[in-house]
C-alpha cells in the first residue's frame, strides 16, 4: 500500500506550524505571573505527606544501601588530615566544661589534697599582692604609666617585647 | 553563706613564665630561711648526738661561735647554690611556685647558681636596698640577679590550679540552694 501524499504533507505542515507557534506561545507566557497565581500552600495542604511516608518502605531502602561499601569508599585519613585538631581544642571552653560537667569533680578528686588547696590559695594571693606592691610602688614614684611598657617575662618564656 | 572566690584567669592561667613580684619572692625566701635553719639545727643536733655517742662528751656547736658561724654560712651557701644549680628553685620557691632562670628565660648554670648565692649574701648586707629592683626595675631583678645574669619567674602549674578552683565550685560551698541540705 502506497502512503497518502496529501496526509504526509499536512503532517509536515502541522509540524512546521507547531515548531513556529509553540516558542511564540511560550515566550508570550509570563511564568512569574503564572506562578504568582498558583497557591502553593493550598497544594501542600492537599498533599497527605503522612500517607506518602507510610507508603515508603524505609527498611527496604536501608536494606538496599550497602553501608559497608560507602564506608570503604570514605578516606578517613584524608578527613583526619583536613581536621584542624588545634582549632577544635582552642574552641573548647575548658572552664565551662569543668563547670558544667562531672569532669570538675573528677579532677578535684584526683588532684586536690589539702596541701594543694593551700598552695593554690597562697600562690594566687601572692601573685595578687605582687601586682599590688608593683603598682603602688611605682605609682608612689610617679612611674605608673611606664609599667604598661615593661616586659611580662623573659623573651624565651613569653616572647620578645618591643622596647618603647 | 560565704563562698571561696575563683581567682581570675589573669592571676592564674596567664602568669606562667612572667617575672615574679616582691611578695612571692619574699615569702619564698622566708620559707627557705626557716627550712635551712630547721635543717641546720637538726644537723647540729645529730652531730652532737654522734659525738656524744662516740666520745661520751657532749659537744654543742653554739659554744664555738666562730665555728658555728662558719658552718652556718657554708650550710646556707650549699642550701641555696645546690638547689638553684640542680633545679633552679629552692624548697621555698617550689612552694611559692617560683623559678630562677637566665635573663633570657633558660635554665641557669651551676656557675650562675654559685654567683647568685654569694651575691644574695652581699645583698642582705645592704639591708634590703639591693632588692628594690624587684619592685622598681623593669625586669623585676634584684642586685644578685644582675650579678648572676638571672631573673625569677612564676613557674607553678597555673592552669591546673585554676581547673582545681573551678572544680571546687561543685563542692558544698559553691552549690546552689537546691543542692543544700535542709536545715535540721
Amino acid at each position: 500500500m502506497t502512503p497518502n501524499p496529501i496526509g504526509s504533507k499536512v503532517e509536515q505542515l502541522a509540524q512546521a506550524l507547531a515548531e513556529r507557534i509553540v516558542p511564540l506561545i511560550v515566550d508570550a507566557i509570563d511564568i512569574d505571573t503564572l506562578l504568582d497565581k498558583v497557591d502553593v500552600e493550598k497544594i501542600i495542604e492537599r498533599v497527605d505527606v503522612e500517607k506518602i511516608i507510610d507508603r515508603v518502605d524505609v527498611e527496604k531502602i536501608i536494606d538496599r544501601v550497602d553501608v559497608q561499601k560507602i564506608i570503604d569508599r570514605v578516606d578517613v585519613q584524608q578527613i583526619i588530615d583536613r581536621v584542624d585538631i588545634n582549632a577544635i581544642v582552642d574552641d573548647i571552653d575548658i572552664d565551662a566544661l569543668v563547670e558544667h560537667t562531672e569532669l570538675g569533680s573528677i579532677i578535684a578528686r584526683s588532684t586536690t589534697g589539702v596541701v594543694t588547696e593551700i598552695l593554690d590559695v597562697v600562690r594566687a594571693q601572692g601573685v595578687g599582692l605582687d601586682d599590688f606592691i608593683l603598682r603602688w610602688g611605682n605609682r608612689l614614684i610617679g612611674r605608673r604609666k611606664r609599667l604598661a611598657t615593661w616586659p611580662e617575662g623573659p623573651p624565651l618564656l613569653v616572647g620578645p617585647t618591643v622596647a618603647p | 553563706m560565704t563562698t571561696v572566690p575563683v581567682p581570675s584567669a589573669e592571676l592564674t592561667v596567664g602568669r606562667q613564665g612572667h617575672y615574679a613580684g616582691a611578695v612571692s619572692r619574699l615569702a619564698a625566701f622566708a620559707a627557705d630561711v626557716g627550712a635551712s635553719w630547721g635543717a641546720y639545727a637538726l644537723g647540729a643536733a645529730l652531730i652532737n648526738a654522734a659525738v656524744k655517742l662516740v666520745t661520751g662528751h657532749s659537744y654543742t656547736l653554739s659554744n664555738h661561735q666562730v665555728l658555728a658561724l662558719i658552718s652556718w654560712v657554708v650550710w646556707e651557701f650549699v642550701y641555696f647554690s645546690y638547689q638553684w644549680a640542680v633545679s633552679g628553685k629552692t624548697l621555698g620557691m617550689a612552694v611559692l611556685g617560683l623559678q630562677v632562670v637566665t635573663k633570657q628565660g633558660g635554665p641557669i648554670s651551676g656557675r650562675q647558681a654559685v654567683i647568685r648565692t654569694i651575691a644574695l649574701g652581699l645583698c642582705l648586707l645592704t639591708l634590703g636596698i639591693a632588692f628594690l629592683g624587684i619592685v622598681f626595675q623593669r625586669e623585676r631583678r634584684a642586685l644578685n640577679d644582675f650579678l648572676a645574669g638571672t631573673a625569677v619567674v612564676y613557674d607553678w602549674d597555673a592552669r591546673a590550679a585554676r581547673l582545681r578552683w573551678m572544680a571546687r565550685k561543685e563542692g558544698p560551698l559553691r552549690r546552689g540552694p537546691e543542692h543544700t541540705a535542709p536545715a535540721p
